[in-house]
């Protein structure tokens, strides 16, 4: 099974980086689940959603929550977004953050072979090689 | 001087854009880049050895020189098997590129079509890949949603110009300006909608028309034709980019600092030395195939045990040596691998031209040109002619100087400098500034826009 983990974000654009963090998690091929001040609401306020990131981080899922006031149960991390980046690359920090802890592993995609023999052939049409 | 402070940076990359064209005596009429010129500075820009678009804008936009890359030409060796060579793309680059620092400092960064920058890298920002993405089916920017949004609000996104090896000039010449317009279009559109502190862009058409139109307007060029009808075709591209220039200067406001600069500059070329031809001859390379056409060497059966060095074409020479104990079935000595190496440089730079006039080659040890090795490089780096002629690797020619080209139409070499053209507010008045290189680049860049120079840039600051 997966490690799970709940990233708790802070700071400005926290909708929009959650946005940002869920769907490049999805894609890395991990369980996602957000809670949102709205969510918590309906859990019952704080500390129905503190016990909903413990339930779901224990489980593989990685949480990304954002609502306020009690701290998440379980292991949690706390991201800080900085106002001057952008959702997506304050998500991709957050990700690197999580591959050092050993948390999920970031694809290094390159060339398929065949990609490589298109561009092997595109360069020897310009010229640059042989 | 010191470096003025800039809310925002704008680089324009234009690939191959020579000095002759806009600071020489037959400069051409080019009102932005002119004026461009009048208010800041201006020079050459030493390029990277080789002086080829990769390592070149890598070199720039990370501040490290090829060695230090590991990257050597478009294609590297992977292994020190005889066969395994692979691409230079964004992934080879591991050293952080200005962008990646400015991303990191929280600036907001805008990358359109550099080079080497598929696949994508996340920045803080947006960005485009450059002529190594393989085709619109890939994630070709960052964001992914970046992608739908060029190609919804331009229309679509070219790579690079496709069937570039023709004789069909006019269909050739459309394709160019198409390529160049959708560049175009591309950054006007990323240059109006997003809030960018820090904007680079490539045009890579340029180059394009360089090796394709050379012939047809340097007087000096053998094959040039008085009145032909594409005499002016490189002077009309390089206004039509100048008007673009003034379009996208109009739309980023006074508080930008902007450069204007290109990684490599041009040259006609005069012919093809071929390189495993000339090693045949000097014995040093064995092929087993009856050679009765031509035939790439990469197709050739090679008989390792009588090969010594076998070499690779493109603008300039790579030389491979074959070692024992380093390739799997090496004839050369470890310990002789010094001395050999000299040897075949001093015979390499003692060649005559087909009319036996010495051909001024030049033959560089990696570890001469680099701070570091990194990667396998080539045996020998060789300029043939001054880059006056290219290297050519197919083997089966009568000679050892070709004057056709293997890979098809081609009268433009690159050479080792570019231009520079910096307007940094401070009312330089058309400076000429001279000892510039690629280098220098990235740290000013990052000294504008307040953000600390690493240590280990090998570029000075320009001031």
């Amino acid at each position: 099974m997966d490690k799970g983990i709940t990233v708790r974000l802070t700071g400005t654009s926290v909708a929009e980086t959650t946005r940002a963090l869920a769907t490049r998690l999805v894609e890395l091929g991990r369980k996602v689940e957000v809670i949102e001040p709205a969510h918590a609401e309906r859990m019952g306020g704080d500390s129905g959603a503190a016990l909903a990131c413990r339930l779901l981080s224990r489980n593989g899922v990685i949480v990304v929550c954002s609502y306020e006031g009690r701290e998440p149960e379980g292991e949690w991390v706390e991201a800080e977004i900085d106002a001057h980046d952008t959702p997506e690359f304050a998500a991709e920090k957050i990700l690197d953050g999580l591959a050092e802890a050993g948390v999920l592993a970031l694809e290094s995609s390159d060339y398929t072979p065949e990609e490589e023999e298109q561009i092997r052939k595109r360069l020897a049409d310009l010229g640059y090689i042989e | 001087m010191q470096v003025r402070r800039a809310e925002r940076v704008l680089i324009i990359g234009l690939d191959c854009a020579t000095p002759q064209f806009l600071f020489g005596p037959d400069k051409f009429d080019l009102p932005n880049l002119e004026a461009l010129r009048k208010r800041g500075a201006w020079g050459l820009l030493r390029s990277c050895d080789p002086p080829i678009t990769v390592p070149a804008w890598a070199c720039m936009t990370s501040s490290k020189d090829p060695g230090q890359l590991g990257i050597y030409g478009f294609r590297n060796r992977k292994d020190y098997s005889y066969d395994g060579m692979t691409t230079a793309n964004g992934a080879s680059v591991k050293e952080p590129r200005v962008w990646d620092i400015l991303s990191r400092a929280g600036k907001k960064v805008a990358v359109v079509g550099v080079p080497q920058t598929y696949p994508v890298k996340p920045v803080n920002g947006w960005l485009t890949a450059g002529f190594l993405a393989p085709d619109k089916s890939v994630d070709f920017t960052y964001p992914k949603t970046l992608k739908q949004e060029v190609l919804e609000s331009v229309g679509d996104y070219i790579f690079d110009v496709k069937d570039f090896r023709t004789h069909e000039r006019d269909a050739l010449l459309e394709r160019i300006q198409d390529f160049m317009e959708n560049r175009f279009a591309v950054v006007k559109h990323l240059l109006a909608t997003k809030p960018w502190d820090f904007f680079m862009m490539v045009e890579m058409g340029v180059d394009r028309m360089h090796h394709a139109f050379w012939r047809f307007t340097d007087k000096n060029h053998p094959d040039f034709e008085p009145g032909n009808k594409y005499e002016n075709v490189l002077r009309d591209y390089y206004q039509t980019v100048d008007k673009h220039i003034g379009e996208m200067l109009s739309l980023v406001g006074d508080e930008t600092n902007v450069f204007v600069v290109s990684d490599h500059g041009a040259r006609g070329m005069y012919g093809g030395v071929c390189i495993n031809q000339w090693l045949i001859q000097e014995r040093l390379l064995t092929v087993r195939d009856e050679l009765t056409g031509l035939k790439r060497i990469e197709d050739c059966d090679i008989d390792w045990s009588k090969t010594k060095v076998w070499g690779s074409g493109g603008y300039y020479g790579r030389l491979f040596f074959n070692v024992k104990g380093r390739e799997a079935d090496g004839q050369i000595e470890p310990e002789e691998y010094e001395s050999f190496r000299d040897e075949v440089i001093a015979k390499i730079e003692a060649m005559v031209d087909h009319e036996g006039k010495p051909m001024g080659n030049k033959a560089h040890k990696p570890e001469d040109l680099y701070k570091e090795v990194k990667g396998i490089a080539p045996d020998l780096i060789v300029y043939f002619g001054d880059l006056g002629w290219r290297s050519v690797g197919t083997v089966g020619f009568d000679s050892i100087y070709t004057f056709e080209n293997d890979t098809g139409p081609d009268d433009a070499n690159h050479d080792f400098h570019g231009i520079f053209l910096m307007d940094d507010r401070t009312g330089r008045g058309g400076q000429e500034m001279a000892g510039l290189q690629l280098m220098d680049i990235a740290p000013t860049v990052l000294e504008m826009l307040g953000v600390d120079v690493p240590a280990d840039m090998l570029g000075r600051t320009i001031r």
